[in-house]
């Protein structure tokens, strides 16, 4: 696997918590057009991994390239502004604003108008608010939402706010999205509309990296999968390696079996 | 994503209301307490931004205040500038001094505050102690009545006009403001400012514009105010006058610029009012503001919006439980 192939590109990335070594020397390749799932049991790392990917934790050791250029030292917002989007295990909405307002956050900062624009309603303002409209209508008819356009996201359903969370992170369009489990708390039906729609985002051109412990969801729709344990990379391969791997069973099942399967389901 | 008619609706109302207020009350004094009633409206819609839209908690807002008041003073007076000239320059002033403020922008809550507060300590002590320029305890006299045009603004009522008008125009302008890409960022860095963080949102740089919008509109009301009273103290200019100003804010509703006009009428004019209960004053003046906070977090706009709902629900709802008591 070349560097040259790959749209994001993690390398060595180590994170420490006073002794703790939450994320120890990972590699990933994120090809583009694919889903990469991240797998593993609680407290392997995977939130942290996303989180250092994100820019909002700086690593203690490795380094990051989008598209080849390093982005290592970027904080952020300057990663989501390259095009790094992404959601929340814990749902973080603007719950007084609109749901059309929250994917409008989304396309801010591909947008330009600024405090003079506002005081005067240039043309250029104008033309640029009806822009900012249409693409988060548009974002919110992708995830199926259009008709909750106008309620504030703190009062819609649990579902509709993770699909919200979507919508506002891809409504720029942006290279890659990372998705940090998605599918908690959704019922069976919510769970195979993420699959479907995790595909359509990929086939739009954004590549996805997913953090899930849902394994029927992350088995039909990675691409690839890389499992951490311990903080460190297990495995590497597709579902169907992966769920063949002796070691991964083992990571998952314990060596004794006696609790089958208890992780993997837990979510 | 437009404001909503609603908001545009309570708007002019308001200012059609202000405008005409003259010809309800043509009272030298009643003109004096409107008048200060639009300067403390421009105060209390500084901080609304601040605190209401991008969640910013100041109680410094009298520091910009009083370097907008003794800047605008001193250029009319000692400089010879025109009145409308200095207006907006000292809206500069307060803008440039709150650019001291950008590196603590990055600070939350309390400690926000508390440094807010520290920068209007020493604001006061330079007031206070730089004789030469302030005039010191003794304060700054001999403030020239303000000049449109090399018109003076002597009739109480012109005055009153021209203060409501900037005060009106600085409330459009926050609508405005509110209601585009900007205000919606700064409503989006209040609620999660981790979210905005990951869509791109330069939270650090949002909050900074907001603190200096605030300084610069905080800093023209002084030049209003130096040139209502026409003397200046540097006791106007205290960390009481900041508490007045989030006084204002929270009692009007924190988030609704209608509500930081409402306190601001509700904390300059209520004092007045209840001079009838002689000593005891400012303890009713308190016991109304526990009040006012017992009866919901929305202060002021937000108990009267819910009335509003109320009374339309009401009159929405057939009523066939009366026409039978009527039968």
């Amino acid at each position: 696997m070349s560097a040259a192939s790959a749209l994001l590109e993690a390398a060595g990335v180590t994170r420490r918590f006073g002794g703790l070594t939450a994320v120890d020397g990972v590699d990933l390749v994120l090809r583009p057009g694919s889903v990469h799932g991240l797998i593993g049991p609680n407290g392997a790392g995977k939130t942290t991994f996303l989180n250092l990917i994100a820019g909002v934790l700086p690593p203690n050791a490795g380094r990051f390239a989008l598209a080849g250029a390093e982005i290592t030292a970027l904080r952020d917002h300057q990663r989501a502004r390259l095009g790094i989007r992404r959601t929340f295990q814990n749902l973080k909405l603007f719950p007084e604003m609109t749901a059309i307002e929250n994917v409008a956050i989304g396309m801010h900062a591909d947008t330009r108008a600024g405090i003079f624009a506002a005081l005067f309603r240039t043309p250029a303002q104008r033309r640029e608010e009806a822009m900012i409209a249409e693409r988060a209508a548009a974002a919110l008819a992708f995830v199926g939402l259009s008709s909750q356009a106008r309620t504030p996201a703190g009062t819609l359903a649990y579902g509709h706010r993770r699909l919200l969370e979507i919508a506002r992170a891809i409504a720029c369009a942006p290279r890659v999205v990372l998705l940090d489990e998605p599918a908690a708390g959704l019922n069976e039906t919510e769970a195979a509309g993420l699959v479907e729609l995790i595909a359509r985002i990929r086939d739009s051109g954004t590549a996805v990296i997913l953090v899930e412990h849902h394994m029927d969801v992350v088995m039909t729709v990675c691409d690839e999968v890389t499992v951490l344990n311990y903080g460190r990379r297990l495995a590497h391969g597709t579902p169907a390696e992966i769920q063949a791997d002796p070691q991964v069973i083992e990571a998952y099942l314990g060596r004794d079996t006696a609790e089958p399967e208890a992780e993997a389901a837990a979510c | 994503m437009n404001a909503s008619r609603r908001d545009w609706t309570i708007a002019f109302a308001g200012i059609g209301f202000a405008a005409l207020l003259p010809f309800l009350a043509p009272d030298g004094f009643v003109m004096h307490l409107m008048t200060s009633v639009a300067i403390a409206a421009m105060l209390a819609l500084g901080l609304q931004m601040l605190l209401g839209v991008s969640g910013q908690l100041s109680i410094g807002q009298a520091a910009f205040f009083g370097l907008g008041a003794y800047g605008a003073a001193l250029m009319t007076k000692e400089a010879g500038l025109p009145f409308l000239l200095a207006l907006p320059l000292a809206g500069v002033i307060g803008g440039i001094a709150s650019l001291a403020m950008v590196p603590i922008t990055r600070l939350r809550g309390p400690y926000l505050a508390v440094a807010t507060l520290g920068f209007s300590i020493m604001v006061y002590l330079v007031l206070k102690n730089e004789e030469w320029a302030t005039g010191g305890s003794y304060g700054l006299i001999g403030i020239p009545r303000p000049e449109l045009f090399g018109f003076r603004l002597r009739d109480p009522m012109l005055w009153y006009w021209f203060c409501a008008a900037v005060a009106a125009l600085t409330y459009v302008g926050m609508l405005l403001l509110q209601t585009s890409r900007f205000g919606r960022a700064l409503h989006a860095v209040r609620q999660n400012e981790d979210a905005a963080r990951a869509s791109g949102l330069r939270v650090t740089l949002l909050k900074s514009q907001c603190f200096v919008i605030s300084a610069v509109v905080s800093g023209m009301a002084g030049a209003l105010f130096a040139h209502h009273l026409r003397y200046l103290n540097p006791n106007d200019f205290t960390f009481w006058k900041s508490i007045e100003i989030l006084i204002m804010v929270v009692i009007g509703g924190v988030g609704s610029l209608a509500g930081a006009v409402l306190g601001a009428a509700v904390v300059v004019v209520l004092p007045e009012l209840l001079r009838v209960v002689g000593d005891y004053r400012m303890l009713v003046f308190g016991a109304m503001l526990v009040a006012v906070m017992l009866v919901g977090e929305g202060g002021l706009a937000g108990i009267i919006g819910g009335l509003w709902r109320r009374a339309a629900a009401l009159l929405r709802r057939p009523r066939p439980a009366l026409r039978s008591a009527a039968e």
